[in-house]
């Protein structure tokens, strides 16, 4: 990691200090599909950012790209002052500082509710099995669920599951918390929960990339939304100047459709 | 030379020759359990020359008859100034051919996973072999039970083969009774309902065990 750094510029390190995520002129493409298209973002430290748009729009992949569960074929993403693009180690770095929510939970099913709190920060950040147990039961506590830990996911509701999911990421410690449409795949009545855990972690100063259609969530939560089509961010502001005066047309047939 | 009767003593002598057959069955079975899993993870590997080498070993092993992997282990380690008795021979040949069919089967099964599975685990920082151990191979190892029982009734029968090497085991010894008391129908029904007596419960305890994991994972 240190010879990495020291390849990277001196503005690289300066800009690392309060920037969380700075992607430059990404490019991604699967097969002949042009999946983003010139992004650049960069996202400050505590900063909360509602990523919307219509599906296959691209924003499922931007944030994919952050953790490299995507691989990109042109630009750059920093996270955190890790450059991901120069691979190898600064990838297990960002991956263990960034945490993910899916919209599918994605929980283990083999695994009760405590062992998936506490694999992963057992198995990588080599804390040992008290520690994590505790750690875990924190969390499940700040989540609403310490009840649960004993159980099985398939044994909760899919609201208690994506908190669970919630509280997982949490007990890896991380800086940046990623968030794909986690609220997509719930019955209405459990929407509210797990938005109602993601402001508690916002308040907390939480860094956190939010791909949702939630827009009460965005107004609410967010420093920034932003808007993708085809690929591409065609608008970024406040949630006042964006949902107030929208100047793209595809945005404003967008926000039409779902309000 | 004399023609003696199908008796019990010969009932006796092919029944007891089913050890050798369940002794190679046991050793390419554990043989093929270890080549099949180092199989099945190179198949699913991030890097390429592992990959197509495995994919390489499994066309060659299933694209080609029992039979001759058979006659070119032991007819060809033997040209090759390697003195190799057919006991040798058959238990590597079938080792092999159970490494390639159980990496096979276990390859799908790993991939039956859903992806979300290996995508969470890779977000929480967990690295390829943390991933195989704790999230994908006990996943998938519940969806191989039934098909890799399924797969030992195959290889226990495919024993037979080694018979034409010149390995004493049920097929053989059946043969070698035979030709004393040219009772072809007994002989072969004898060898016949032995093999049936030790694949079907493999069968039926097959169909128990998938039913009990899906129960399981349904939990």
């Amino acid at each position: 990691m240190n010879e990495v750094n020291a390849n990277a510029s001196a503005a690289d390190v300066r800009g690392a200090s309060d920037l969380a995520v700075r992607m430059e002129g990404v490019n991604k493409w699967y097969g002949e599909f042009h999946a983003l298209k010139n992004i650049e973002l960069s996202v400050k430290r505590g900063e909360r950012i509602v990523i919307c748009g219509p599906s296959g729009s691209g924003k499922s992949t931007l944030i994919r790209c952050i953790n490299q569960l995507e691989t990109i074929k042109t630009g750059r993403i920093v996270v955190d002052g890790h450059d991901l693009t120069a691979g190898g180690r600064n990838v297990d770095i960002v991956r263990q500082e960034t945490g993910m929510v899916f919209q599918q939970f994605n929980l283990f099913p083999h695994m009760t509710v405590l062992e998936n709190c506490t694999l992963a920060p057992m198995k990588v950040r080599g804390v040992s099995k008290a520690e994590a147990d505790k750690t875990a039961r924190k969390f499940l506590e700040r989540v609403r669920i310490p009840e649960q830990a004993e159980k099985y996911p398939a044994q909760l509701s899919g609201g208690q599951q994506q908190r669970v999911a919630i509280a997982r990421a949490l007990c890896m410690n991380p800086k940046i918390m990623l968030f794909d449409e986690p609220t997509s795949a719930l019955d209405p009545e459990m929407v509210k929960e797990v938005l109602d855990t993601m402001i508690d972690l916002a308040k907390e100063g939480m860094t956190m990339l939010c791909v949702t259609h939630e827009m009460g969530f965005a107004r609410q939560v967010a420093d920034r939304v932003i808007f993708m089509d085809r690929g591409e961010i065609l608008e970024m502001g406040t949630p006042d100047e964006f949902f107030a005066n929208p100047k793209n047309d595809r945005l404003k047939t967008f926000l039409g459709q779902i309000s | 030379m004399l023609i003696r009767p199908f008796g019990w003593n010969e009932f006796w002598i092919i029944v007891m020759a089913a050890q050798w057959t369940i002794a190679l069955s046991a050793i390419a079975f554990a043989g093929g359990g270890i080549g099949g899993l180092f199989i099945a993870l190179a198949r699913v590997s991030d890097s390429k020359w592992p990959r197509l080498l495995a994919t390489g070993f499994i066309r060659i092993f299933q694209g080609t008859p029992l039979l001759m992997q058979l006659f070119l282990v032991f007819f060809g380690m033997n040209i090759m100034g390697f003195a190799i008795n057919p006991w040798l021979a058959a238990a590597v040949a079938l080792t092999l051919h159970a490494s390639a069919f159980l990496g096979e089967i276990w390859r799908g099964c790993i991939e039956a996973v859903p992806p979300g599975q290996r995508e969470a685990a890779t977000a929480l920082g967990l690295r390829y072999y943390n991933r195989m151990r704790y999230i994908l191979l006990p996943q998938a190892s519940r969806i191989a039970v039934a098909p890799t029982v399924g797969f030992l009734v195959q290889l226990i029968k495919g024993t037979s083969l080694a018979a034409i090497i010149g390995f004493t085991e049920l097929t053989r010894q059946g043969q070698i009774i035979n030709n004393a008391t040219f009772s072809p129908f007994m002989v072969f029904g004898t060898v016949a309902a032995v093999y049936f007596v030790l694949c079907w419960p493999l069968s039926v305890l097959a169909r128990r065990m998938e039913t009990r994991f899906s129960r399981a994972t349904a939990r």
